[in-house]
């Protein structure tokens, strides 16, 4: 066990090295000069615009030589210090991830997690029956092919803009500020509901397929055939397919982590909901190169631990690769 | 083995739920720092605005321009403001500010407190403005004009120059510049006072209306809560009708029209487009009529005069004449913008504009007259494929760009293009993202691009600046995007005297401003196409009694965006009544 996470180690350090790097590189990448756009904004006279020039990029470090701002950003991320906001100066990048990431993590955690189980429950129930075959299966391959955005629009064109059932915004009402009230959580829930729901939905197609073609390939497996004719109980041959056809689905879990990520991204900007999209979108606009580096940073870093942690549930899921470990 | 799984996702299940909840309590934690209302804003009174903050409410620093709605205005204020719509300034921390010699004098108001109780003294003025000597400030350039030193006595302020003072400047300066208690930003470091936040909210100390309520650092909404003892009620009988108001953050542009739609926004100042189709009923504007909105700014067509044919004026006033300004302003923004004069200058100018030159040298829209003058100087059409060629024979294919996204914008220049052809020049129509588009500006490498980076104010002089400023540098900021070197140096030496002549000198003003004018309409540096509105669109259900070009009195600019609060903005809601009160 020691040895195998050793190794996960290593190359879960690797990996965030080299996305390290690349995350480094992108922005920079990208064509037009962050502090122009800035000064553009500021809308100062033409006498002090030139002079702000030269302040704001030497105060970012911008006339540096590239390597040493990749120096100085890993100097920097040692520290836990992700530098300063270009789009918002004035305020850090931390600060800002800080306060919009709880609202990423409130619709993706819970919309990863449930969609993985009820689009896996409904899977293996639909595999081998014919009227539920029938009818969920072209359900989740239309929501598995939806875009998140599309499906983000029309959930808000129907249940905000038509039927006001939910709002339309934001993540509480504009009389509210956050408080710890049932009014606030209140608001919260049903600001927070239609961009959880459009995550859940394509995430559960896909899940719901994945399991259904996992089970019917286990119940042709020989052990099955083989339960089924001793006469055992149908329940108790799924109870087995489906532990079987779980593991899969674990590593599928994984890969998707960062799909999912994106497709948060997406829905949040539709519903102007302020998490990490609405971020990275600002970033991207006003080539924030350090909140972009750092936005990418926390997705990294949020995947490969995500990935951790679905690796070491797969040792104690499968007794298979425990084993192996093993050595027995 | 199943029974265990089962149990793993039950967990899991349940860790779902948890997550909701701590993440919830994450979001609260992180958001409530100075928040002061637990419970929801009575509706009847709060005002709720929006169409100004693109992102967190993240800096309440008044001397930079990046600040959330209300920083300056509601908050902090400034010696004058300025009424655009009735061209005059009006005194407010100060009681009046006049040039003796080569100093302006102001007399600070007596009885101004901060709303930490302490007084407003002229050392808060000197201070407020020295801060343009610290590298980095926006108003560094008064320092590198004129202004020597800053003398107190009593209750007056003496700005003392050096030379002949840039006149015109120093007016903006006066409604622009917001004063700071010194008694606590002297605590601040250079950096903070220039780049920083300021965001403590203990230290959110002004003079204005309004203190800090609650949303500092969120990208919700902002909250402002009415104070008592501003010193406008005792001294000028204005009180505030709202005990809140909210100011919220732009999302996409359909949610926040159905938030308005929906009677959660009372005063928006987003750009809606086909708002024209709501207005009636409970959506008032300003104007009852075309253009509903005022304007705010001229949106330019900007040619590259550097490149060739686009150097020649005559091609330049050919593509001018051949744009159908008005197919803009009805297909395209249906009809809540202007058509703007041939020189460019807001209708709040129009005592500045010399009409009778204006309508004598313009350029007007007429296919004819553009082929004329593009055959007259030599562009024909010598390989017959319906575009006009350069003189040396070598193809026309002109790249017009506005941002991506800017969906207004970019059906415009479809339009330019389409109506372009008809006069035989090919203008293609591009997208680059906006600071791709910045760039391309900046460095000089575009062809045309299309601007409105200069904004309503108390003097035409910064239009002029933008168009005629000299040098150009190797990048090119803020101004004279163009390159435009045609006419020498004359149109900017004209500007820069323009600069030094006194406002009450109306005279002298009025022939400067008919010369530079000239230069505009003779050679075309850019052309004006319309006026982009000051958007503003109201909803009565609870609040009455906004800026209207009839009602009496309530000629106020009905904007929170920046620079507009300490303009008449403040009066606008000053004068609003909650509907069924009093």
């Amino acid at each position: 066990m020691a040895r195998y996470l050793a190794r996960k180690t290593t190359i879960y350090l690797l990996t965030f090295f080299v996305a390290v790097s690349i995350d480094f590189a992108i922005p920079r990448l990208m064509p037009g000069d962050p502090v122009a756009g800035l000064i553009s904004r500021l809308q100062a006279d033409s006498t002090a615009s030139q002079q702000l020039h030269g302040f704001f990029t030497d105060s970012f470090g911008l006339n540096e030589p590239l390597w040493k701002q990749y120096l100085t950003f890993w100097r920097g991320l040692l520290h836990g210090d992700l530098g300063p906001s270009i789009a918002y100066v004035g305020s850090t990048v931390s600060e800002l991830i800080w306060q919009a990431l709880p609202y990423t993590l409130a619709l993706l955690i819970p919309a990863t997690v449930l969609s993985y189980i009820a689009g896996n429950r409904v899977g293996a129930m639909a595999a081998r029956r014919k009227v539920l075959d029938n009818t969920v299966l072209p359900a989740a391959y239309i929501l598995t092919a939806t875009p998140y955005m599309w499906l983000a629009l029309v959930l808000a064109y129907f249940f905000a803009f038509r039927l006001g059932i939910f709002p339309v915004s934001g993540a509480y009402d504009f009389s509210l500020q956050p408080a710890w009230t049932w009014e606030f959580a209140r608001s919260f829930l049903a600001h927070w509901f239609l961009p959880f729901l459009t995550l859940f939905l394509v995430a559960f197609g896909g899940w719901a397929i994945g399991m259904r073609n996992l089970i019917i390939y286990e119940l042709e497996a020989e052990y099955a055939n083989y339960l089924q004719a001793l006469g055992a109980p149908e329940k108790l041959v799924r109870k087995y397919a489906y532990g079987n056809a779980v593991l899969p689905q674990m590593t599928g879990l994984a890969l998707a982590l960062g799909a999912v990520v994106g497709g948060a991204l997406v829905t949040e900007i539709v519903f102007g909901y302020p998490g990490m999209g609405s971020l990275i979108i600002t970033a991207i606009q006003n080539r924030d190169y350090f909140l972009l580096q750092g936005i990418f940073l926390f997705i990294i870093l949020g995947v490969l631990i995500a990935n951790f942690v679905v690796d070491i549930l797969y040792v104690i899921v499968d007794p298979r690769t425990r084993t192996g470990l093993q050595g027995s | 083995m199943v029974t265990r799984r089962r149990g793993i996702q039950g967990g899991i299940a349940a860790l779902a739920l948890v997550a909701v909840l701590a993440v919830m309590s994450l979001g609260v934690g992180g958001a409530s720092a100075g928040s002061q209302s637990p419970f929801a804003l009575p509706r009847a009174d709060t005002l709720y605005t929006s169409g100004t903050a693109w992102g967190p409410f993240a800096s309440f620093n008044p001397l930079r321009s990046e600040r959330s709605p209300g920083t300056v205005g509601l908050l902090y204020e400034t010696l004058l403001r300025y009424d655009p719509l009735a061209d005059k300034f009006i005194p407010w921390l100060a009681t009046n500010g006049k040039w003796v010699g080569k100093s302006y004098v102001v007399t600070l108001r007596s009885g101004v407190t901060w709303n930490d109780g302490k007084p407003l003294t002229a050392a808060d003025v000197k201070f407020s403005f020295e801060t343009g000597k610290l590298e980095g400030s926006q108003y560094s350039t008064m320092w590198k004009t004129g202004l020597t030193s800053i003398t107190t006595k009593g209750n007056v302020v003496s700005f003392n120059f050096k030379g002949t003072p840039n006149y015109q400047d120093w007016d903006t300066n006066m409604y622009s510049i917001p004063i700071v208690p010194k008694h606590i930003w002297s605590g601040y470091s250079a950096t903070e006072i220039t780049t920083g936040n300021t965001s403590d909210p203990k230290k959110m100390v002004g003079t204005g209306p309004f203190k800090y309520g609650a949303g500092a650092g969120t990208s919700g909404t902002l909250q402002w809560n009415r104070r008592d003892g501003w010193w406008a009620t005792k001294a000028l009988g204005k009180k505030m009708p709202m005990k809140y108001i909210v100011d919220i953050h732009n999302t996409q542009n359909t949610a926040s029209l159905q938030n308005f739609l929906q009677n959660k926004i009372d005063l928006s100042n987003n750009f809606f487009p086909g708002v024209d189709k709501v207005i009636g009923g409970k959506v008032k504007t300003y104007f009852s009529k075309p253009p509903y909105m005022l304007s705010a700014n001229t949106a330019w067509l900007v040619p590259n005069t550097t490149k060739k044919p686009l150097d020649d004026r005559v091609f330049r006033r050919a593509l001018a004449s051949s744009i159908n300004v008005n197919r803009i302003v009805t297909a395209d923004y249906g009809n809540i913008v202007a058509k703007a004069d041939p020189t460019g200058l807001l209708p709040t100018w129009s005592k500045w504009i010399d009409k009778a030159q204006s309508k004598k040298l313009g350029f007007t829209y007429s296919v004819t007259r553009a082929k004329a003058l593009l055959a007259g100087a030599g562009y024909r059409d010598a390989n017959g494929d319906g575009f006009v060629e350069n003189k040396d024979g070598s193809k026309i294919d002109l790249r017009i760009i506005v941002p991506n996204g800017w969906s207004d914008w970019m059906t415009a220049i479809q339009i330019i293009a389409d109506s372009a052809k008809d006069a035989g020049i090919k203008v293609t129509p591009a997208y680059p993202d906006y600071n791709g588009l910045v760039d391309e500006r900046n460095s000089g490498k575009f062809e045309l691009v299309i601007n409105n980076d200069k904004q309503i104010g108390n003097t035409p002089y910064t239009y002029y600046d933008y168009l005629f400023h000299l040098p150009i540098a190797e990048t090119q900021t803020f101004a004279n995007f163009a390159r435009f070197t045609d006419a020498g140096a004359a149109p900017w030496a004209k500007t820069l005297a323009l600069n030094k002549v006194k406002t009450s000198d109306v005279a002298k003003a009025k022939k400067l401003h008919a010369e530079i004018q000239k230069y505009i309409l003779d050679y075309l540096p850019a052309i004006p196409l319309w006026y982009n509105g000051m958007w503003a669109q109201y909803n009565t259900t609870y609040w009455t009694n906004f800026p209207t070009s009839t009602g009496a009195g309530l000629q106020n600019t009905p904007s929170m965006w920046n620079g507009y609060l300490n303009m008449t903005g403040i009066d606008a809601l000053a004068k609003l009544k909650q509907k069924g009160g009093t």
